[in-house]
C-alpha cells in the first residue's frame, strides 16, 4: 500500500510530462506568453526526467547539479513570460544583471556547481515573486490572461524559496534523514498545488481550441 | 551532544515554521487580491447600473416630451383646422338645399371663403411651428431673427436681440438644436414668466458659440424645474448635452 506521500510524488512526476503536452496542443494558436509558458513546462519536465535518469540509469551520486539548470532556466523563461504579461521593458535589464551576477558566482567559485547555489536561487525566486505580485495588482482591473497560473507561481515560488535556500544547510550539517525528506515532501506538495493551478488554467481558458478569425 | 542535537532540531523547526509562514502569507496576499478584485468589479457594476438608470430617465423624459408635443399638435389641429372645417362642411351642406335664395348663397359662399382662408393660415402656422422653413433655407441667423420678429409683433414683450452668427458654423442638425433651445426659452417666457423685458444674444467667436437669454420674469425654483421631467427645461438640457455645450441656468427664487 502506497502512502499519500508516494502518491503525490508519482503524480507530480508523471503529470509534469502531461501538462506540456496539453499546452503544446494550443501552441500555434495562442500568444507569445502562452508559448513561453509552454517552453517553461517542457524544460521543467525535461529536468524532472533527467533527475531520475541521473540516479537510476547513469548511477551518479547526486542530481544536485541539475538544480542550477532548473533555477536558471526558470528565471530566464519566467522573466520573459512576465515581460509579455506586464509589458515592462526593464525586466530585460534585471534579467541581464542577474545573469551577469550568476556568471560571476560560478567563475569565482567553480565548485559551486556541485553544491546548492542558495543565494542565486533565493534571488531569482524573489524577483519572479515580485513580478507575480505586480501582475496580481495589475489584474485587479478587468480580466487578464494567466491569472490562475500567476497565483500558482506566486504561491509556489514564495513558499519554496525558503526550502531551496535552506538546501545547503540541510545537506551539510548532520540532519536526520527524516528532516530532509520532510522538506522534499513539502516541496513536492507545493509543486502539486502549482500543477493543479496550471491544469485549472488550461482547463478553464485553453481547453477549447481558439478559432482564429480569418 | 544532546544539546547540539537540540539546537539543530530547534533550527529545523524554525525552517519548517518559516516555510509555513511563507505559505500562509502568500495565500493571504492572493486572497486579499481576490477579494479586492471582487470589490472593484462590484464598484464598476454599480457605476454602470447608475449610468443605465440615468439613460432610462433620459429616455423616459424624451418620451414624455414627445407625448406632450403630440398632444399639443393634436390640440392645434383640432382647434385651428378640424372645428373650422366642420363649419365649412355645414355651410356647404346648406348650399346643397333647394329652397335657398341667391343672396343667402352668396353670404354662405363668403363665409366659406373666410373660414377656409383662416384654415389655410392656421395650417401654415402649424407647419411653420413644427419646422420653420427659414431655418432650412436660410440658416440659424435668419430663423432666429424671424423668431424674434414674431415675438415682437405680439407687442406683449420688449425684446432686444443681438445675433452675430457665422453662417455654417454649426451643422444643420446642431443648428436645429440651438433653434429649439431658443424657441423653448421663449415659450417658457410667454407661458410662465409674466416678464416684460427679454434679451437674447448669440455670438460666434473663433471656435465658440455663446448664447445668452434673459427675462425679468417672476423666476422659478431650480428643484421643481428639475423634477418636472418632460417639460421644456429638460429638453433644453438634453439638447445642450447633445451639443456638448456648457449650460448654466440661473433663476430668481420664486417669492410667495
Amino acid at each position: 500500500m502506497e502512502t499519500f506521500e508516494e502518491v503525490i510524488s508519482l503524480i507530480t512526476y508523471y503529470f509534469s510530462f502531461i501538462y506540456p503536452l496539453l499546452y503544446l496542443k494550443g501552441f500555434v494558436s495562442n500568444g507569445k506568453a502562452f508559448k513561453i509558458f509552454t517552453i517553461y513546462l517542457l524544460v521543467i519536465s525535461v529536468i524532472q526526467l533527467f533527475s531520475k535518469l541521473v540516479i537510476k540509469v547513469w548511477e551518479l551520486d547526486s542530481n544536485l547539479f541539475l538544480s542550477h539548470y532548473y533555477f536558471i532556466f526558470q528565471f530566464v523563461l519566467l522573466s520573459l513570460f512576465y515581460v509579455q504579461l506586464l509589458r515592462f521593458k526593464w525586466i530585460y535589464y534585471v534579467l541581464g544583471l542577474v545573469m551577469v551576477f550568476l556568471a560571476y558566482q560560478y567563475i569565482n567559485d567553480p565548485s559551486l556547481y556541485f553544491r546548492y547555489n542558495a543565494i542565486g536561487m533565493f534571488l531569482t525566486h524573489v524577483l519572479i515573486v515580485a513580478y507575480a505580485l505586480v501582475y496580481l495588482y495589475k489584474s485587479l482591473d478587468g480580466k487578464k490572461e494567466f491569472t490562475i497560473v500567476n497565483i500558482g507561481i506566486f504561491i509556489y515560488l514564495l513558499s519554496s524559496s525558503l526550502i531551496f535556500a535552506s538546501g545547503n544547510l540541510v545537506f551539510n550539517i548532520d540532519v536526520p534523514e527524516s528532516f530532509s525528506a520532510l522538506l522534499i515532501y513539502i516541496n513536492k506538495f507545493l509543486f502539486f498545488v502549482f500543477q493543479i493551478l496550471i491544469f485549472t488554467e488550461w482547463y478553464r481558458n485553453y481547453r477549447k481550441r481558439k478559432v482564429i478569425p480569418k | 551532544m544532546e544539546a547540539i542535537v537540540g539546537q539543530e532540531n530547534q533550527m529545523l523547526t524554525l525552517i519548517v515554521l518559516a516555510i509555513g509562514l511563507m505559505l500562509l502569507m502568500s495565500l493571504a496576499i492572493v486572497l486579499f487580491f481576490y477579494f479586492s478584485r471582487r470589490r472593484v468589479i462590484k464598484a464598476e457594476l454599480d457605476k454602470a447600473n447608475l449610468e443605465i438608470d440615468h439613460q432610462k430617465e433620459m429616455l423616459q423624459s424624451i418620451i414624455i416630451t414627445q407625448e406632450e408635443e403630440r398632444k399639443r399638435i393634436a390640440q392645434d389641429l383640432h382647434d385651428a383646422i378640424s372645428s373650422k372645417l366642420n363649419v365649412v362642411s355645414l355651410n356647404a351642406n346648406i348650399l346643397g338645399e333647394k329652397d335657398i335664395t341667391s343672396v343667402e348663397a352668396n353670404k354662405i359662399g363668403e363665409s366659406i371663403y373666410k373660414v377656409t382662408s383662416t384654415v389655410l393660415e392656421n395650417s401654415r402656422r402649424i407647419a411653420h411651428d413644427l419646422l420653420p422653413p427659414t431655418l432650412e433655407k436660410f440658416g440659424l441667423q435668419a430663423a432666429l431673427e424671424e423668431l424674434c420678429e414674431e415675438l415682437i409683433e405680439t407687442q406683449k414683450f420688449n425684446l432686444t436681440y443681438e445675433l452675430n452668427y457665422t453662417l455654417g458654423f454649426l451643422e444643420s442638425n446642431a443648428e436645429l438644436h440651438v433653434f429649439r433651445i431658443v424657441q423653448e426659452l421663449m415659450n417658457n417666457t410667454i407661458k410662465h414668466s409674466e416678464a416684460n423685458d427679454l434679451n437674447l444674444s448669440v455670438n460666434t467667436e473663433e471656435n465658440l458659440l455663446s448664447l445668452q437669454y434673459q427675462d425679468d420674469g417672476k423666476g422659478f425654483e431650480m428643484e421643481s424645474m428639475r423634477a418636472a421631467k418632460g417639460l421644456g427645461m429638460s429638453g433644453i438640457e438634453h439638447r445642450a448635452i447633445i451639443l456638448e455645450a456648457d449650460l448654466t441656468i440661473q433663476a430668481l427664487e420664486m417669492e410667495y
